[in-house]
């Protein structure tokens, strides 16, 4: 069973890799440069699906938040966790590449436009949702904890949203996709998404297992012995 | 007949367990227990540090939910949403469960409204009577001794007469007199006709008090057997884990009727 | 009077004599909120004229701050002793224990907004005749908010045992909309002379909302002994 799952893994991180080579091509060779913002723009292929991936993770640990609280079971939380961290992690993506194109097209590295903002504040939301996490030492809390902050954080985020919307937008950015560029970007949601759902199912996995390591090093004491009497009338 | 067998009782069942068990991350505390504690019972439980009594007491207290099996208290089960149950049962802890701010009278009368007890404040002085701490009333609990506390406690515990007692080691750090005075209230609860489930380590004095004694090893009950049965001995190595063959007494009691061999 | 409404009433009663009685919380709150003013008063330089919109920062940050503090300490007194064992033991709805706290910290919240918000508005001379309701809606309904989150949230602080300034770090992010919003509409009032539009104020009340029902909804798992 092992081996069919060691080799299930290396295909599909070997799938992965080939997606983003074609990716790679995609956007060097086949996307037009755009013509205001020159090869920064190419970013952007990049920018959006990790986006759209980010707030499908923090949508599933929602939903694995609340599972966690109604059945009690491990394996929400293991989901939860391991959602958190890609979804931190595909975050931190989104803000280096906004922050990137930010500081081509307006040479800033940083403006308190309504998308950064966002992006940060998410950022900033489920960072602390893994520090709620990391310092709570008993397993069972840490699981209620983290689900209790988990749902809160996600229901703020439309508030979040709605929110930043009322910040003045200096920096618009919306641009003109050409035909290519649009296939280009619609295709990058596949490396994107094959590697968010491989980094999840990563750490799910290592999450359950560590799990049944710490589970099995739990020494059954002996049953104890319930003595019986010799003689007596107890029947 | 062994020992760890259940005592089953004829009288309506104030506490019933059906193979309860509590895990604590990943650490079983409690396992399969199965036990029923009758309307008027005097039980005491006694386990070395670990065996899992104050967990289970915490249970039987609606404090925290079982991890598997069932609970059910004066025939009702209880899951979530039985709040109103917890009006019948009073409980002592290792801690005092008052606020050190408050005066003695505060505290009650402050218990006695979430309980919804009529006459909160006549109420509260009442029970300072009984534990003779009236002229105490309006000191601030946290000026009191070890011993003004927890008599402060079981008035807050009393307060709704409940018809079920918990105790968790109230004795701990009482001087002579104090144990004394507690043993006499407790038995005279017993004899009013209230259910007591006691927690205690000193076995000697839980042999005296209670009538029915539970021995919980590693989460597991041991022994449930009536006190006249056992001897400090036999209960310590029960707590300890040895192996012992020795007659013992007899009957258990005429109302009494233990069942089936113990697994 | 219902049982509800009865067992409410006396867990507020018995914050309030307690803080009454202690005198900790609320003296420590009100001077840490006018202590923060101060700093950020001398730090922004007001002496070189700082625009009257900055008044939402300035405040935001002195109430989080003496808020966070509240928080902790009328939770921690819940802890002592095994208080609050004692609590869940009482023939009681959940809800209610996370109902009380709430409104016994919005008491204590409001109350330190009585002293630091006329302290703000004197030492950076923000004036705020042009709108004095629509300032006082706003920051009331931010305190209304934060102050649901947060109760919450200490709550599941006060059962871990690093407290040191976790509670700040998880109530100021989900904070942030209210901030964000408050602030905008200040700058809108107050700078542009646009009334403040109903959507805005929306979101405020959303907040509201939503976190007090999910809070009150939720705080009974967190408070499993």
């Amino acid at each position: 069973m092992l081996r069919i799952n060691r080799t299930l893994a290396w295909g599909y991180w070997l799938i992965t890799a080939a997606a983003f080579e074609l990716g790679l091509f995609l956007i060097l060779d086949y996307a037009p440069v755009e013509k205001s913002m020159g090869l920064v723009q190419k970013n952007f292929y990049v920018h959006l699906p990790s986006a759209i991936c980010t707030f499908l993770a923090f949508l599933v640990n929602f939903v694995a938040c609340i599972g966690y609280l109604s059945t009690r079971k491990d394996w929400w939380d293991d989901l939860a966790d391991a959602t958190a961290r890609v979804g931190v992690l595909l975050c931190s993506v989104v803000l280096i590449t906004g922050m990137i194109w930010g500081k081509t097209a307006w040479g800033q590295w940083w403006t308190w436009s309504p998308r950064l903002t966002f992006s940060l504040v998410l950022w900033l939301l489920y960072v602390v949702y893994l520090m709620v996490r990391s310092s709570v030492e008993s397993g069972q809390r840490r699981a209620l904890l983290g689900a209790v902050y988990g749902i809160i954080a996600f229901l703020d985020v439309p508030l979040v949203w709605l929110s930043v919307k009322l910040m003045p937008d200096i920096h618009p950015t919306s641009i003109e996709l050409a035909p290519a560029m649009k296939v280009t970007l619609a295709y990058w949601f596949l490396p994107v998404t094959l590697l968010s759902l491989g980094l999840i199912v990563a750490r799910y996995r290592s999450n359950v297992r560590s799990r049944a390591v710490k589970h099995d090093a739990q020494v059954d004491p002996a049953q104890p012995v319930g003595f019986t009497l010799a003689g007596g009338k107890l029947s | 007949m062994p020992l760890a067998q259940s005592v089953k009782t004829t009288t309506p069942a104030v506490i019933r367990l059906a193979k309860l068990g509590k895990t604590i991350d990943d650490r079983p505390i409690l396992r399969e227990l199965d036990f029923e504690v009758a309307s008027g019972e005097f039980v005491a439980i006694l386990g070395s540090n670990g065996a899992g009594k104050s967990t289970l007491l915490k249970i039987l207290a609606t404090l925290t939910p079982p991890s598997s099996g069932e609970l059910h208290l004066f025939d009702q089960k209880i899951d979530r949403t039985t709040a109103s149950i917890r009006a019948r049962i009073g409980m002592i802890g290792h801690q005092s469960m008052l606020y050190g701010e408050l005066t003695a009278k505060e505290n009650l009368h402050f218990f006695a409204k979430l309980y919804g007890v009529k006459s909160p404040s006549s109420r509260a002085n009442e029970m300072l009577q009984t534990v003779g701490l009236l002229d105490r009333a309006d000191d601030p609990v946290k000026a009191f001794s070890r011993g003004m506390t927890q008599r402060v406690a079981i008035a807050r515990a009393l307060l709704h007469d409940p018809q079920l007692l918990l105790a968790d080691e109230p004795f701990a750090g009482l001087d002579e007199a104090s144990s004394r005075s507690l043993e006499g209230l407790l038995s005279l609860l017993n004899q009013s006709g209230k259910t007591i489930v006691l927690v205690n380590h000193d076995v000697r004095q839980t042999l005296a008090l209670a009538r029915r004694v539970m021995v919980l090893r590693a989460g597991r009950k041991v022994i449930d057997a009536l006190a006249g049965e056992l001897t400090v001995e036999i209960v310590l190595d029960a707590m300890n884990g040895a192996v012992l063959a020795r007659p013992v007494g007899a009957d258990i009691g005429a109302d009494v009727r233990p069942e089936g061999p113990v697994q | 009077m219902t049982p509800a409404i009865r067992q409410f009433i006396t867990l507020i009663g018995k914050d309030l004599r307690i803080e009454a009685r202690s005198r900790q919380t609320l003296g420590l709150v009100v001077v840490l909120g006018l202590l923060i003013i101060v700093v950020l008063g001398l730090g922004l330089g007001v002496q070189n004229n700082v625009p009257g919109v900055s008044a939402t920062a300035v405040l935001w940050v002195a109430y989080l701050f003496s808020g966070v503090l509240c928080f902790e300490k009328t939770m921690a007194v819940e802890r002592s002793d095994g208080v609050l064992s004692g609590l869940l033991m009482a023939p009681m709805d959940r809800g209610v224990i996370y109902l009380a706290k709430l409104t016994s910290n919005l008491i204590l919240v409001f109350a330190v907004a009585m002293v630091v918000t006329p302290a703000g508005v004197l030492f950076f001379g923000f004036d705020l005749s042009a709108a004095p309701l629509t300032f006082a809606t706003i920051m009331g309904l931010s305190i209304i908010g934060f102050t649901s989150v947060g109760t919450l949230f200490s709550a599941i602080v006060s059962s871990t045992r690093l407290q040191g300034g976790l509670l700040a770090m998880m109530v100021f992010p989900i904070t942030l909309p209210l901030v964000i919003a408050s602030t905008q509409m200040m700058v809108q009032t107050f700078r542009d002379r646009n009334p403040v539009g109903v959507s805005s104020l929306g979101i405020l009340f959303a907040f509201d909302l939503i976190f007090l029902t999910a809070s009150w909804l939720v705080f009974e798992f967190v408070l499993e002994p």
